[in-house]
């Protein structure tokens, strides 16, 4: 699928055909999609522990749930626990150094094995991680730059996803992830028992909103022509109608199947 | 029993949020029936059902739905659907029929899921 058209059809799936087996193979290109994200001092930000529906006993499943995540973890086949490793700074000498060596930090930039050992880790990567609200900040945005690297893969494969919080305290028992790991999401996988374009692509506000040029209060200023390939390549792709009937009549017809209350 | 309650301002939100009078009148009345027998069984009305599951902070007076007391409604329904003897997707869908009452009125509860 083009890369357009993957960011276009992703939706947040809470419908998944629990009978339908996701397979091992697809759950691995995801994993080497998060694998191969950019992350700072090349250091491995992201963990995740995948678990089958079936690996969770009903009693585990219930204790990660919490007021949003509810039916949906019921009916994936597939959860990825998702964490950051806030022991990032462990061994980034070594890998600085490394990618050095390489050329991929090259000396035009300033990149020495020195550099690395008098400024880079003693003045900037020590002392963040000693900073608790910096490490967490650091470990989440890089964590979630390889979660929406997997995300995509999977709607690459052709599979539904869908990102949400889970109940931590409840998984960790199960899970036994070390204390450095910080919870970010689950991101549940499985083929979709609802329309894969989920009724349309969800209400987002213009760029306008959200982006500026040069600075603050200076609204990006879309270019209609793109905006119009855009549509024609797939990334933006009709909203969902204002006149819900015909996805209320889905959802109906999906609590009827699997016994949902409505 | 099931033409008593729907006087409860609690069954008649819910009957307006899930469109139950629109059903037809065989489905309204066993859903009406499932919800009255239940709230016989845990000595509750559907309103008192409702109140059991938000408390109120003794500090602040802000309400908040208990999880305990969500809890302990799954056990009941768990425990009312073996006594009428629903087994499979029926015990699922008719416990979920109590659960759709309850998150109609604001307490987020759980439905189970029927996978086949």
């Amino acid at each position: 699928m083009e890369f357009k058209q993957v960011v276009g059809n992703r939706r947040t799936i809470r419908f998944f055909d629990p009978s339908r087996p996701v397979e091992e193979e697809k759950i691995q290109v995801m994993l080497e999609a998060a694998n191969r994200a950019s992350r700072a001092v090349n250091a491995d930000f992201a963990k995740a522990i995948v678990c089958y529906r079936d690996e969770l006993t009903d009693d585990v499943r219930e204790k990660i749930k919490t007021p949003t995540t509810t039916v949906q973890i019921d009916l994936a086949p597939v959860t990825i626990f998702w964490y950051g490793d806030t022991s990032f700074v462990n061994g980034a000498q070594g890998r600085l150094k490394e990618l050095v060596d390489l050329g991929a930090l090259p000396v035009t930039h300033g990149w020495t094995h020195a550099y690395v050992d008098d400024l880079v880790y003693p003045q900037v990567l020590e002392p963040m991680s000693k900073d608790q609200l910096a490490t967490v900040w650091a470990v989440s945005v890089e964590t979630g730059l390889a979660i929406a690297q997997a995300m995509l893969a999977g709607v690459d494969e052709g599979l539904g996803v869908g990102l949400h919080a889970f109940n931590a305290a409840g998984a960790k028992d199960v899970l036994k992830v070390p204390d450095h790991w910080v919870p970010m999401w689950i991101l549940l996988v499985g083929y979709p028992a609802e329309d894969a374009k989920g009724g349309g692509q969800r209400p987002r506000r213009p760029l306008s909103e959200s982006f500026y040029r040069g600075q603050y209060g200076n609204p990006w200023q879309e270019i209609p022509q793109v905006t119009e390939r855009l549509k024609r390549e797939g990334m933006i792709q009709e909203p969902m109608p204002a006149d819900a009937t015909r996805r209320m009549a889905e959802i109906r017809q999906l609590a009827d199947r699997f016994g949902l209350p409505l | 029993m099931a033409q008593d309650i729907g006087s409860q301002a609690s069954v008649r939100q819910w009957e307006a949020g899930t469109g139950l009078s629109r059903e037809p009148p065989e489905v309204r009345e066993q859903k009406l029936r499932i919800l009255a027998d239940f709230c016989a069984k845990v000595e509750k009305e559907p309103d008192e059902l409702v109140a059991f599951c938000i408390l109120r902070k003794k500090a602040t007076g802000e309400r908040f739905l208990s999880v305990k007391r969500r809890e302990m409604i799954n056990d009941w329904l768990e425990e009312f659907a073996a006594e009428q003897g629903w087994a499979g997707k029926q015990a699922v869908v008719n416990a979920n029929v109590v659960r759709s009452f309850l998150i109609h009125n604001g307490v987020l509860i759980q439905g189970r899921v029927w996978r086949g």
